[in-house]
């Protein structure tokens, strides 16, 4: 029987990969899937929660919000990643080093 | 269906912004000649109106839209300094007196600018985790843009992309504690969350709640760039065009400040007569006053030593956010109140310093502090008007920042001794930053250089507002009385559904 920890820990394994792939990938595009893969980790969270716990909807109605936003991300994202390439002709972050101090 | 007419009466400031929004971006599809002076005007008017009526909601109280929104003076309060600070951004830097912005697009501008008004707004007065994680992310995802708004810049890309991976990751976060919290409490609305944890939480949560806490600071830490989650900040603010930096610094930081103020005390405290008391046992002024003090002093150490003056004002901001935060961590009327008079002052002298950084750039192309001597000479007005923001800054009587500190400091001070190590911090750290703004004005009075150079040609309506925001740092003072009963009405949080 598949219960709400099952859940929980799929989705903390989802964080913890996505966080990983954040803080270790060097190309901007990688990264964005960490990110995508952090938002989706929550979104299971909320989904099991309204299931199992909570007794209502306010989790699953979250979620599709939640979906919607990293769409919106996403698209802003890769319009900057797409600058940074035509200006750097790459799309690597640690090339990405001129304001520091 | 009544209850949604009911909330859009109440919802009018929100409406007209988001009228304007549209209209500014149907003016700029149109193509017309005089599409840009009418993007600026449609914009100053829908948010001179939209200022008007927030005045008009004060002293309301309501739920909005089944409770995604609270409607109540603290909310109100909040939307006029969030809607102020978007109309003295449009009247203070225009695209003439701002040489980063020449020749780029008009419209695109204040229909962003507008986006982000609308979205602080809405993020000042969720009631709803739902509703504070969609404003959160607009806010975010709309200031992304501003900050790249100089297309094809190196430095303007460079910054929004660490500024967007930085917030993705944050928010991210934030709302991976938010479906921790549903879990736990079953709810979203901030109401029933307190009215959860106030019947007290299982030995097993105990972990969870803790957790919840630290992800949920870390997604505010980020909007209000506090350690350690400023790491963006100086990058942003300096690769960003000035009239986004001044824009950022202020009001995404206030509505940031106003929600956090809402989630801890709606959300995790009881307002009682007095004090707040604390739900639970969860500890989290600890953790905030942990926060507040790396904040500050990091922010004023690394201030000390730059030259650039955009980078100089981001670490400013960021020890400022340290001060602002102790009226959270004192979890009290006295303290809330303080956040409020702090971010109506910064809101005035932080603006006026990065108009001066402004009209500096657009004369000589230059943010560099080393080529600010003999700015006394060539610009008096100028020169005079930054010692008043800066003194401000420094939080030196008869200036409005001196009045933000007092509160402050006076709030944490009266929540007894185990609070005096962090108000003595403060004041070590407000010694600090004395001392890196004076090394600004030393710099423009006393340093030689810059003999040779001309005199400043400045258009009359600059020097006229640089003057108006010097005569704001020194007048609310000479009216305190209703700035001091204006926050004192301000200071009901809605507490129902």
């Amino acid at each position: 029987m598949v219960g709400l920890s099952h859940y929980l820990v799929v989705s903390a394994a989802l964080f913890s990969l996505g966080m990983l792939g954040v803080l270790t990938r060097r190309n901007a595009v990688n990264v964005l899937m960490g990110v995508e893969l952090i938002l989706n980790s929550a979104n299971i969270n909320l989904v099991a929660f309204s299931r199992f716990g909570a007794g209502n909807l306010n989790g699953q109605l979250f979620a599709v919000f939640v979906i919607v936003i990293a769409a919106a991300e996403v698209a802003v994202a890769l319009a900057i990643v797409l600058t940074l390439y035509r200006l750097r002709r790459t799309p690597n972050l640690d090339e990405a080093d001129i304001l520091k101090g | 269906m009544e209850e949604v007419v009911r909330s859009l009466g109440l919802f009018m400031p929100e409406i007209v912004v988001t009228a304007a929004l549209l209209l500014v971006v149907l003016i700029d599809a149109g193509g017309a000649p005089w599409r840009n002076a009418a993007a600026r005007l449609v914009t100053l008017a829908g948010l001179s109106l939209a200022l008007g009526l927030a005045f008009g909601l004060q002293g309301r109280s309501a739920s909005l839209f089944s409770g995604m929104l609270a409607l109540d003076p603290l909310a109100v309060f909040f939307k006029v300094i969030l809607i102020a600070a978007s109309l003295l951004t449009v009247l203070l830097f225009t695209f003439r007196n701002s040489r980063e912005l020449h020749g780029l697009g008009h419209g695109e501008f204040y229909a962003l600018l507008l986006a982000v008004t609308l979205s602080n707004l809405l993020l000042a007065a969720s009631n709803d985790v739902v509703m504070l994680y969609l404003a959160l992310e607009m806010v975010s995802i709309t200031s992304y843009v501003m900050v790249a708004y100089m297309k094809g810049d190196r430095m303007s890309n460079e910054a929004s992309l660490k500024y967007l991976l930085f917030g993705a990751v944050s928010t991210g976060g934030m709302l991976y504690g938010l479906s921790l919290l549903y879990g736990m409490t079953g709810a979203t609305g901030l109401p029933e969350i307190r009215e959860f944890l106030a019947t007290g939480l299982p030995e097993e949560n105990r972990f969870g709640i803790y957790l919840v806490t630290f992800l949920v600071t870390a997604g505010f830490g980020f909007k209000v760039a506090a350690v350690p989650f400023h790491f963006w900040c100086p990058d942003v603010y300096q690769g960003a065009p000035t009239p986004v930096t001044a824009f950022l610094s202020v009001a995404p930081k206030a509505a940031g400040f106003a929600i956090m103020l809402r989630f801890f005390f709606a959300g995790f405290a009881t307002p009682g007569t007095g004090p707040w008391d604390l739900t639970g046992t969860i500890d989290w002024p600890a953790l905030l006053m942990t926060v507040s003090v790396l904040t500050m002093t990091l922010g004023n150490v690394a201030a000390l030593t730059q030259t650039n003056m955009k980078r100089l004002l981001a670490y400013s901001s960021i020890a400022h956010a340290g001060y602002i935060m102790m009226g959270v961590v004192a979890l009290s009327e006295n303290g809330a109140r303080g956040l409020m008079v702090y971010l109506a002052a910064y809101l005035f002298m932080n603006l006026g310093a990065f108009l001066v950084v402004t009209l500096v750039h657009l004369e000589d192309g230059t943010f560099d502090l080393r080529d600010y001597p003999g700015l006394y000479r060539r610009a008096p007005v100028l020169a005079v008007a930054m010692a008043v923001f800066l003194l401000s800054l420094v939080g030196i009587p008869p200036f409005v920042g001196f009045m933000g500190k007092l509160y402050v400091f006076a709030a944490v001070v009266e929540q007894g001794p185990q609070y005096y190590w962090y108000a003595v911090a403060g004041a070590v750290n407000a010694a600090i930053a004395a001392f890196y703004y004076f090394k600004i004005l030393k710099t423009i009075v006393v340093d030689p250089g810059n003999e040779d150079k001309p005199a400043f040609r400045l258009a009359a309506v600059d020097q006229a507002w640089v003057v108006v925001l010097a005569a704001l740092n020194v007048l609310p003072l000479l009216f305190w009385n209703v700035v001091e009963g204006w926050t004192h009405s301000s200071l009901t949080l809605l507490a129902g559904r």
